[in-house]
């Protein structure tokens, strides 16, 4: 029998292509202090992969991964504060008048004045799809340090705008070359590609503090299994959008610190009022008691949420004391009898003339936590009686256009720019493309106009919690929670904590011991 | 056999064609498209954006006009651009080719190497320990989905034995541990048709006679019943070639391999319709390859056939 | 030795009967309702109450696991079958006739071959939304190419043997011969085919799944139920691989259940 030869030499050459394996397997040379960064926000499919901030939404990454630098920016408590800019002035209400400091270079060693600053700005405009419709910019004039901006509309959230990353200030002159900005940020991208970027050191940086560390080097892991077991490789220094459920492994492990930040990605449903059951609010107010958003974000996201009442979390100014109703199983059921729904049929669902409540529940999976809360809503609305069909799909956006939904369930970053303002113009205004509840109430549009016409910031803060506290009481959306953002670090790194913006995450504070 | 060849290669051009228009229309069916895609996913921009925006991309035309302004362009060798990333659609499919064919051929040559011997094995000692072996492995490999038993590998060769880098990048990196998911999966379905073409071929009377004439059981083995089980094997590796080369999403997702699944999956996911073009060409043209080279390598092994047979 | 076989057969049988209808009685067995949620229960490890543990909803999986059987094997069963008789009826005419007809249905089914399953899945979950039926009708499209080619390069060397022209010449129909003669020769490599593609279904549904183009919840569905937990995966193991284990041993029960009757119906392979 020839049996054991042949045997042989397939198990020969496994073990050269085994050994083959092994010799490759060396971490990148490195040079004094390197900080590996693992993100699962970052890649092609996000449209972030380039630090070219006016390429679709690169600037995410510009501004994330510490390349470039906005004139304005959000503080902890989504203040804003100066940046690149020292001041501004509001003219009048479709003139701004911003001052820049005068210490700024771009890595390059070239100085960021005015002149370099209108110039990235058109750019900007001319590049960028969502800029124009956003910034409306009239005309720009830069004189020295000082940059005078005309709207041709009123902007009372302008100021926001440029604090948005596709702002990021870049050196135009310089040009992008494989998908590198040359930015005023503490450090700078040496490689950019799908899988990841390459940062070195900003030897040129301006800021007080100066960056500490030699390298950074970020990798996109898109999954949330293979970026836990990277992490717990011990390869990465630190990860950004772990899974709720891997967090536990790090919890109970002394070497990881766990940092966490409320965002304002809220995971909400809006009612479609299309719908003819919908339309009868005491049926919409049903739904809203009869979901218990704290058992949700106790038990199914782990804690790693935040309640939430509105569209905005307590933590920000114009999101405090909004009020919402609590759960209340008995009163949603009485609510559904008034309104009709007084008999059950075999199953246990409420009928009105025959007919069981069955509502479609649209939402997709990207997000995890929308199946959980699709099947929880799922779960505690049929002990309230009524027949939720569960539509999960990463094809949602083919049902949303044809309109084949009772609910859509989504999770919305509510105030990208640090101001309400956006939120209530593209989700709740009437017949706006992505009030996909066709929400329509004078009242609430009413003190929208109001908004978009009023500069003072405490008064915005004041008008928005009243709309916020309107959609509520009219039961048109119903707000489950807000994102808890963790990031998971080793215990040596210091100077790394999730921002409730997202913007900010590779700082010149930053820093490995 | 040049103008064999060439009258298959001419059979290229229907499937392709047929390939990118089914493709095409379907993913025109499904009703949103890139734009909706992209501005819904970071909360929404204002219609006037998106409007500018099809319209740059070319997506206010109709179907036809979209298909044939394609093709045009297609014929002229230019694959066009991203709809998403802007960048030319050719290089970033040549980019991304080379890791996939390095981890799929591995992925080939490890199924072969399990398979061959273990099918063999399991068909001419029918009921031994090999063939309850080979009957174990195909039960596992054919019922888990690769993403367990790759995240099983990982939790071993990353976490605990640090034999397996996420940092290097693809390039630099030994395609062994995301090319055994793979491996695992097809051996079960080559264990299972190796022994079933060995135990037919073996029971037929030619065998019998020629073992009665005295030759030696290997010798029979490597010299008659291999010859004749090499063809339908061919046709079935070409298949799975074929299917492998498009890549593996969930491994090259999984083991942060950067190859053309992935791109695929997300090109469908986005709706970016000149990547799924083009990837739709790779595979069709892949298929129509290995499938002729499977024809070609048959017909010397396998004198009983010849081309001209299998032409239609 | 038949008498053996039979015996076999018969277990086998019983076996996969007797697991469809437990799933039937799952929830008057167990006493626990596959469907219900208990957060207060949530992911708990196996124990006397729950004997395979909990879910993330605190949902019991041993009733889970049962109550999937039903859904998980009958539509992994529909897809291999009607992919099978789809394709074998095209291959068997494809194999025994020769022409334009024939060139044409070739090509359709190389450029159904050529397709990714995902790009068919979306289409069809954009056009019909998702769901178990439309993903089992994605998967369909894309499955029944290969039994047409695995079943015409099985006919087309029969159609120069001597029985079938003897047959042709005696007047027989051509269906007569393609039924009666030509099938029996190429039922037994689709059947083989068809169980081990089983799993290979029950695999791909899991991954439509995940994508929320399969299963909707809170349908107990292996696949979905396994895709939808692995991020649990080092937490709490036990809703990975319960789900796992079952599709194993359903599909080691369908192929063992494919070799006796393959053994069966053709003993002269026996060695």
């Amino acid at each position: 029998m020839k049996l054991k030869q042949l045997l042989a030499l397939p198990v020969a050459l496994l073990l050269v292509f085994s050994l083959n394996g092994c010799g490759t397997v060396t971490a990148p040379a490195a040079t004094g202090k390197v900080f590996h960064y693992g993100t699962m926000a970052y890649g092609p499919a996000m449209q972030n992969a380039s630090t070219d901030p006016h390429d679709t939404y690169c600037g995410w990454s510009t501004v994330r991964y510490g390349v470039g630098e906005t004139l304005f920016k959000f503080d902890d408590q989504m203040g804003l504060r100066p940046w690149l800019a020292r001041s501004y002035e509001q003219v009048d209400d479709y003139t701004i008048k911003i001052k820049l400091r005068d210490d700024v270079v771009f890595s390059n060693g070239k100085k960021m004045t005015g002149e370099a600053v209108k110039a990235c700005l058109e750019d900007l405009l001319a590049r960028n799809d969502r800029a124009p419709h956003d910034l409306k910019i009239d005309a720009m004039t830069a004189d020295g340090q000082t940059l005078t901006i005309r709207s041709h509309e009123k902007m009372p959230d302008f100021i926001n705008y440029l604090a948005d990353p596709y702002s990021a200030i870049i050196d135009v002159d310089a040009g992008i070359h494989d998908r590198i900005a040359i930015g005023t940020g503490p450090y700078k991208a040496v490689r950019v590609d799908d899988q990841g970027l390459h940062l070195v050191k900003n030897e040129n940086y301006w800021g007080p503090v100066k960056p500490k560390l030699d390298e950074v080097l970020v990798y996109s892991i898109p999954d949330g299994n293979t970026l836990t077991l990277a992490m717990q490789s011990g390869e990465l220094d630190a990860v950004q959008g772990l899974p709720y459920a891997s967090l536990p492994a790090f919890e109970k492990n002394g070497a990881y610190r766990i940092l966490s930040s409320p965002t304002s990605r809220v995971y909400q449903a809006a009612m479609n009022y299309d719908t003819p059951a919908l339309q009868d609010q005491r049926v919409r107010q049903a739904i809203c008691l009869a979901i218990d958003k704290d058992n949700f974000v106790s038990v199914l996201l782990r804690g790693n949420g935040l309640v939430a009442a509105g569209p905005f979390p307590d933590t920000f100014p114009f999101g405090q004391g909004v009020q919402g109703p609590a759960y209340d199983l008995e009163r949603a059921k009485e609510l559904l009898r008034e309104a009709g729904y007084t008999h059950t049929d075999r199953d246990g669902y409420v009928t009105k003339d025959g007919q069981p409540l069955t509502l479609r529940w649209l939402t997709y999976t990207s997000r995890q936590e929308l199946p959980l809360l699709a099947e929880y809503a799922q779960a505690s609305l049929k002990k309230a009686g009524i027949k939720v069909d569960v539509n999960a799909t990463d094809n949602y956006k083919d049902f949303l256009k044809r309109g084949a939904y009772d609910i859509y369930a989504q999770a919305i970053v509510t105030a990208p720019t640090g101001d309400p303002g956006y939120y209530f113009m593209s989700k709740i205004y009437s017949g706006q493309p992505y009030n996909n509840g066709h929400y329509s109430s004078p009242v609430s549009d009413a003190l929208i106009d109001r908004l978009n016409n009023t500069f003072d910031r405490q008064e915005r803060f004041r008008l928005a919690r009243e709309i916020g506290q309107q959609i509520v009481n009219d039961d048109a959306v119903f707000y489950a929670s807000f994102l808890k953002m963790s990031v998971v670090m080793k215990k040596n790194v210091t100077g790394f904590a999730p921002h409730p913006c997202d913007y900010y995450e590779i700082t010149p504070e930053l820093d490995i011991h | 056999m040049g103008k064999y060849i060439g009258r298959r290669l001419l059979q290229l051009i229907p499937i392709v064609f047929g390939v990118t228009f089914i493709s095409f229309l379907l993913m025109h069916l499904a009703v949103t498209d890139t734009v909706d895609v992209l501005y819904e996913q970071q909360s929404g921009a204002n219609a006037a954006a998106a409007a500018a925006k099809r319209a740059a991309l070319g997506l206010d035309q109709g179907f036809f006009t979209q298909y044939c302004h394609w093709l045009w362009q297609v014929l002229h060798g230019d694959m066009g651009q991203s709809f998403v990333t802007s960048l030319p659609v050719s290089t970033t499919m040549l980019s991304k080719l080379p890791a996939t064919l390095e981890l799929m051929l591995l992925a080939l040559f490890l199924t072969l190497l399990i398979s061959l011997p273990l099918g063999t094995l399991a068909a001419i000692r029918k009921g031994s320990i090999w063939d309850q072996l080979a009957r174990l492995l195909s039960f596992t490999g054919n019922a888990l989905p690769d993403f367990l038993f790759a995240l099983i590998l990982l939790y071993f060769f990353a976490v605990k034995w640090h034999f397996f880098s996420f940092l290097t990048p693809t390039a630099d990196r030994s395609p062994l541990l995301p090319a055994l998911p793979l491996a695992f999966a097809m051996t079960a379905k080559y264990l299972r048709q190796i022994r079933a073409l060995l135990l037919d071929e073996l029971s037929k009377e030619y065998v019998q006679a020629l073992l009665c004439r005295g030759l030696p059981y290997h010798y029979v083995l490597t010299h008659y019943v291999f010859r004749a089980v090499a063809a339908p094997l061919l046709a079935l590796l070409a298949l799975s070639a074929a299917s492998l080369l498009g890549g593996s999403a969930i491994v090259e997702t999984i083991f942060l391999w950067d190859g053309v699944g992935k791109l695929a999956v997300d090109a469908i996911m986005l709706r970016d319709y000149p990547i799924i073009q083009a990837y739709m060409i790779w595979m069709s043209a892949l298929y129509v390859l290995f499938n002729l080279a499977a024809d070609i390598i048959c017909a010397y092994v396998d004198p009983r056939l010849t081309l001209r047979k299998k032409e239609d | 030795m038949a008498s053996h076989k039979r015996k076999k057969i018969t277990l086998l049988l019983g076996l996969i009967l007797l697991g469809l209808i437990a799933s039937c009685l799952a929830e008057y067995i167990l006493h626990y309702s596959p469907y219900e949620q208990h957060l207060s229960l949530a992911l708990q490890g196996p124990s006397f109450q729950h004997w395979l543990g909990t879910d993330v909803y605190g949902r019991d999986l041993l009733a889970r696991t049962l109550a999937g059987a039903k859904l998980t094997i009958i539509t992994a069963l529909a897809v291999a079958l009607l992919s099978a008789l789809i394709g074998s009826c095209i291959g068997l005419f494809c194999g025994y006739r020769q022409g334009k007809a024939v060139t044409c249905l070739l090509r359709l089914a190389d450029i159904f071959l050529s397709f990714p399953t995902m790009v068919f899945a979306i289409a069809v979950a954009g056009i019909l939304g998702g769901g178990t039926f439309n993903a089992a009708a994605a998967i369909t499209a894309v499955t029944w190419p290969k039994y047409t080619r695995l079943v015409r390069n099985l006919v087309s060397p029969l159609r120069r043997e001597y029985y079938i022209e003897a047959a042709q010449m005696s007047g027989f129909t051509t269906g007569q011969i393609l039924f009666q003669q030509i099938l029996p020769e190429v039922i037994g490599p689709v059947f083989i085919t068809a169980a081990l593609d089983l799993g290979t279904i029950i695999t791909e549904i899991a991954g439509l799944s995940f994508l929320g183009l399969g299963a909707a919840p809170p349908a107990a569905e292996w696949g979905s139920m396994m895709s939808s937990s692995r991020l649990y995966m080092q937490t709490a193991p036990w809703t990975v691989f319960v789900p796992g284990a079952a599709i194993v041993i359903t599909v080691a029960l369908f192929q063992l259940l494919a070799d006796s009757l393959r053994d069966f119906f053709d003993t002269k392979l026996v060695r």
